[in-house]
């Protein structure tokens, strides 16, 4: 480099100014990348990174769509069976509604004065079953002869699908033999209101 | 020959060193890279805006779109849920036992001179099977021959619709006491069956018709 600049037989001054120029450069670019071309650039890519992102929400919000659409169609029968299970539960608190409706269906059955207690409510194990509770309750049926109680238990089985007979226990009168006196002990799913 | 004098040397000189001078030469090449450099920089700040324009109408489409989404990504989630309910629902209802069947069963088994008193018929947890006691009495001249046909009868009935039956007798006294059926005295006989199955594990299909008929 000193034979280089001996060679252009440059003068001092001529040197510090050809220095001077070199920093002024080199400032040159600092400044232009640093301040300038740098954050366009960096702009830049995070706006073509925001597009693609978007664009790859847009394309995957369609297939998301077209899914939901899909499953819609599947799923008409599962929901109007939902819908038919979750009608079994009324509104208001179980203990209102179930013993009298109890009552009704045995009465209907020609079995009078049924009475319903409630044992137990627990909210079930399984995590897709969260919205619903089993409640187990005592039918008392004081009175009813042996193939009324077949009917009644086989319509109460074929009507309440939520409902599962855990006990039966069944007894002749001592006063009446030909008459049995009656307790079920059931369990039924009743959705959480 | 003539003396030639250049009296504008010095000036000549001075003029070919400000001519030559590094900092105007480097300020020249300055500018000259400057303009270049804005032009590129504006170059890419053009294309920038464009970017920026596409980006405005992406965002602008998926504002658009992202309401959609939201609520047919709820909906999928919920379907999803009701169907999984559903399905749990249904799996309870089909492990039911219905007891129905079992008592038109064993309204089958007795006879006219057995009598039963009582039972008590219990789902043993998660439906591993069904356990009944059964309490009863049976006349004739053999109440205990008559006891133990309504036991048979009642394991041929169960065997038909459940698995694993098993009919046993916990009890069985004869009684002194007398009965009288179609006008003639009866010995009696006092039972008590156990009888437990598995509803879930149902019997094996009968066999299609065409290859019993190969039979």
């Amino acid at each position: 480099m000193k034979n280089l600049i001996l060679n252009l037989n440059l003068s001092k001054d001529q040197i510090q100014k050809l220095a001077v120029s070199t920093i002024g450069f080199v400032v040159l670019l600092y400044v232009y990348f640093s301040f300038f071309l740098g954050p366009l650039n960096k702009s830049r890519d995070s706006m073509l990174a925001s597009i693609n992102d978007l664009q790859s929400k847009v394309g995957s919000s369609k297939n998301e769509m077209t899914k939901a659409t899909n499953l819609e169609k599947q799923a008409s029968a599962a929901t109007t069976r939902y819908a038919a299970l979750t009608n079994l539960s009324p509104e208001g608190a179980p203990i209102a509604w179930f013993p009298p409706r109890m009552k009704i269906f045995f009465s209907n059955q020609q079995i009078d004065k049924t009475t319903a207690r409630l044992e137990s409510n627990i909210p079930y194990k399984e995590a897709d079953l969260s919205g619903w509770m089993r409640y187990n309750w005592m039918l008392d049926l004081p009175q009813t002869d042996f193939s009324t109680l077949g009917k009644a238990v086989a319509e109460l089985e074929n009507t309440e699908p939520l409902l599962s007979i855990n006990h039966i226990n069944i007894h002749a009168l001592a006063d009446a033999p030909q008459f049995q006196q009656v307790s079920l002990s059931v369990a039924t799913a009743i959705l959480k209101r | 020959m003539a003396l030639h004098l250049n009296l504008l040397h010095e000036e000549i000189r001075e003029q070919r060193q400000r001519q030559r001078d590094p900092l105007k030469i480097g300020m020249m090449v300055l500018g000259t890279l400057s303009a270049l450099m804005f032009l590129y920089y504006m170059w890419n700040a053009y294309q920038t805006l464009g970017i920026r324009n596409r980006l405005n109408a992406v965002q602008q489409n998926w504002s658009k779109v992202e309401p959609k989404v939201t609520a047919a990504q709820k909906r999928s989630a919920e379907l999803n849920g009701i169907i999984s309910t559903t399905k749990v629902l249904d799996g309870m209802i089909d492990s039911r036992f219905f007891w129905a069947p079992f008592l038109e069963k064993l309204s089958r088994c007795v006879a006219l001179n057995a009598q039963i008193t009582s039972i008590d018929g219990t789902v043993l947890d998660d439906n591993k099977g069904v356990s009944v006691m059964i309490e009863g009495l049976a006349a004739g001249r053999e109440p205990r021959a008559a006891a133990e046909e309504l036991r048979q009868l009642l394991l041929e009935q169960l065997g038909q619709s459940y698995h694993d039956v098993k009919v046993e007798f916990k009890t069985l006294e004869d009684l002194d006491t007398l009965v009288k059926i179609g006008g003639a005295n009866m010995a009696m006989a006092r039972f008590g069956l156990s009888a437990s199955f598995n509803p879930s594990a149902t019997v094996k299909a009968a066999p299609p018709p065409a290859r019993t008929l190969k039979k």
